[in-house]
This record gives C-alpha cells, sequence and structure tokens, in this order.
C-alpha cells in the first residue's frame, strides 16, 4: 500500500488546547488584528486632517456600539501582543524555559494584558467625562 | 493553573479540543466514522469506556472509532494494561506498538485524552470517561494505533546523530569532564541524552502538522542539540550549517507543546532555542 493512500491520524481537530498552544494562536491572531486595525488609525489621522465633517462621521461609527466593541477588540490586542512580545524576547534570548515559568509567564500575560486594556479604557472615559 | 512537570495533568479542563469542526481539514479518506461498542461483561462493577481509534488496511474502509467497555476489577492500573487485556480477551486485532512497558523504549506513545503521553506510564485512573485513544497525530495509520514513522526516522537521520571527529583518533575512548558529560545527560538526568526517540513532543507540535515535511520537528532537533552540547564532537559548524535553514530549525515558533507533552521531562523547547542562540552567536 502506497504511503500516502492511508490515512492521515487527526491533529488539529483532537489536540487538547493548552496554555501554550493557545497563547501562540492568540499571538498570531492578535498580530492579524492590528495589521487590519493600523489602516484604521491611518484613517483616523486622515480624517482628523480632512475637517470636522469627516471627523465626526468617522467618530460617530467609532462611538457607536460595533465601534466601541472593535477599539476593545484592538485595544486587548494591541497589549496582548505586546506582552507576549516580550516573553517572546526572554525565549529568544534563551530564559523562561521551565515548563513552570513557561505557565507563570503565561499566566502573567493575560492577566496584564486584562489589566492594561481594563486601564486604558477606565482612563479614556474618565478623560472624556 | 500553573503545570510545574510534564507528568502533571490539568485540574480543570475548559476545552477538551479546539472549536474547530470535526473535519476540518481532513480529507475524506481519513475521516472517522463511528465504529462498533463492545460492552462490558454482565456483572462488572468497575466499568471503563475507552473509545479508540481503528483503521484496518484491508477492510478498504475509512478509520472508525471503536468503544470498549471493561471492568477494572479485572485490569492493570496501566492504559497499555487496558490495550492489553482489549487485544487478549475482547477483540485481537487490535493493534498498537509496546515493548518495555515502563517507560524507557518510547514505543506505545500515543494520544490519549488529547495529549501525547506513553500508554505504559498513564495510569487509567488519571483519564478522562471515556477515555480516547488515538494514533500520534498528522502520522500515516499503518493500522490502529500504529503510525508510520519512516519520515520522522528520515528526520533523524539528517542531523547525523553520531560523533564526529577530524582530530587523529585517541589511544583510549575519548574523555569528557563530568561539567561536559552534564550537558549532554543533564543535572537532573533530564538532558537531551535521556530521549527516548518517542515522537509524542514533534507529533503534539502544530508547526510539524504543518511544515512537516521540511521542519525537523523538536524531537529530531533536541537529538541536534545533543550533538552541538557534546564536548567530544568536533563538527558543530558543519552541524550548524546543515540546520541553518527557514524550515529546518526557523519554522520552530517556540509554541512549546514538545515541552509541555515530553513522558520524560525533558525540554526540546529550551534545546531549539539554544541552537537558535548558538547560530546568533557564531554570525556576531
Amino acid at each position: 500500500m502506497a504511503r500516502n493512500d492511508r490515512p492521515l491520524s487527526p491533529d488539529l481537530q483532537i489536540y487538547r488546547p493548552q496554555l501554550t498552544s493557545v497563547l501562540s494562536i492568540t499571538h498570531r491572531l492578535t498580530g492579524i488584528a492590528l495589521s487590519i486595525g493600523s489602516p484604521l488609525l491611518v484613517c483616523w489621522l486622515i480624517a482628523a486632517a480632512a475637517g470636522p465633517s469627516a471627523y465626526a462621521t468617522l467618530h460617530g461609527f467609532l462611538a457607536s456600539w460595533l465601534g466601541l466593541l472593535l477599539l476593545l477588540g484592538w485595544t486587548f490586542s494591541l497589549f496582548f501582543h505586546l506582552c507576549n512580545g516580550i516573553r517572546h524576547l526572554f525565549w529568544d534570548a534563551g530564559y523562561g524555559f521551565d515548563l513552570q515559568t513557561i505557565y507563570a509567564s503565561g499566566w502573567a500575560v493575560v492577566a496584564i494584558s486584562i489589566g492594561l486594556t481594563l486601564s486604558a479604557w477606565i482612563i479614556s472615559f474618565g478623560m472624556e467625562g | 493553573m500553573i503545570i510545574k512537570s510534564s507528568d502533571q495533568l490539568p485540574s480543570v479542563t475548559l476545552l477538551k479540543r479546539f472549536p474547530v469542526p470535526r473535519n476540518f481539514g481532513v480529507v475524506p479518506s481519513s475521516r472517522i466514522e463511528r465504529g462498533k461498542t463492545w460492552p462490558a461483561p454482565a456483572g462488572a462493577t468497575r466499568v471503563k469506556k475507552f473509545e479508540i481509534y481503528r483503521y484496518d488496511p484491508d477492510s478498504g474502509k475509512n478509520p472508525c472509532l471503536d468503544t470498549f467497555e471493561i471492568d477494572l476489577d479485572i485490569c492493570g492500573p496501566m492504559v497499555l494494561d487496558a490495550l492489553i487485556k482489549i487485544k487478549n480477551e475482547i477483540d485481537s486485532t487490535l493493534t498498537f506498538r509496546r515493548s518495555c512497558r515502563e517507560g524507557i523504549c518510547g514505543s506505545c506513545s500515543m494520544n490519549i485524552d488529547g495529549t501525547n503521553w506513553l500508554a505504559c506510564t498513564r495510569f487509567i485512573r488519571d483519564t478522562a470517561q471515556p477515555t480516547t485513544i488515538y494514533p500520534l497525530n498528522h502520522l500515516r495509520v499503518v493500522k490502529d494505533l500504529v503510525p508510520d514513522l519512516t519520515h520522522l526516522y528520515a528526520q533523524y537521520a539528517l542531523i547525523e546523530p553520531w560523533l564526529k571527529t577530524t582530530s587523529p583518533d585517541p589511544e583510549r575512548e575519548r574523555l569528557q569532564s563530568p561539567e561536559d558529560a552534564e550537558k549532554v545527560n543533564g543535572e537532573d538526568g533530564k538532558g537531551p541524552a535521556a530521549c527516548i526517540l518517542c515522537f509524542s513532543c514533534t507529533s503534539g507540535c502544530p508547526s510539524h502538522w504543518w511544515n512537516g515535511n521540511r521542519f525537523l520537528g523538536p524531537a529530531v532537533l533536541l537529538q541536534a542539540w545533543r550533538w552541538l552540547a557534546d564536548s567530544r564532537d568536533e563538527a558543530t559548524g558543519e552541524r550548524l550549517d546543515n540546520l541553518e535553514d527557514p524550515f529546518r530549525l526557523y519554522r520552530c515558533h517556540t509554541i512549546l507543546n514538545c515541552t509541555r507533552t515530553c513522558p520524560k521531562g525533558l525540554n526540546p523547547g529550551k534545546a531549539i532555542a539554544s541552537i537558535k542562540k548558538m547560530i546568533a552567536e557564531r554570525r556576531s
């Protein structure tokens, strides 16, 4: 029987999600979200430069519930990608590979990125009011 | 929760599998169908269910998931004991690799409850109800729980896993200080030389699933490091040249499923980082 006629054993469909793999895929997804979000930042700057009416239109969208939800997603993406990026820098330098450290730094990234996201939103709403 | 060593099982499991369709990216001939159920014998008191991946190359049918119910009161404590019991008493066609039954030969590595481990060192009492058993991930299946490891052994051969020297042969064996030996054996006995080549890590590595044709995978790279770290080996430069490749080494994205799953508690992730660091230091 030819090798490739054999079935392939299951992988992603059955492998248990673990902190290691979940944070890795989240790092990728947040990276993708950030690259989609950066043109929006450019749009915001262009609208601000174009004048009050253009700015008001964009602001109207961003202040809607959908706009706020997207902004919340992007804020979390930014902080998560930043924190996990620092974790990767330590790994690149050869530090933090004990399983216990991998898990501790992983949970720290989750906690810190959620904390930073909430702080950023509380501060920005505080500045608005 | 914080996992301290790879043999620790999570106290809570939020997700048993990633939320993707069962047949996500699976070609029709690899799809797993519902198989037979073999009910527990009458009068069994402690019934345990095992859902086991079955594939018979002679049947021409797709793989399927059979359910076996066994009485734990007349079964050994390990998952391997249950598999042997099933083969002896219920279905003699169940096929799996096993040899030493004490975690040193690396034959019975398989996917138990979603992660890779040796069937002989996993207690049945630590598994879910039902226990699900698949062959090692993303490999061609020869029969049931026996995957084809040809490609992985070829990748192992590629790193030339033997001592290479250019200096003249000494009068006696090549000596090594205890400190240098420790780099290979590990101060806790968990250095790269302790790898039993069960390929639990490589087959649990998502990067190897997607790029396994060219990425060497954690088990082989751990062995590559075993020879780079050996003070007696004189082919370090040549070995690094062989590894310095966008795929062979650098498809490792530090996911670290390897270190999480190693049944011997070794650290392939750290070994790969050490190789990357060695190449970076060589450049500067």
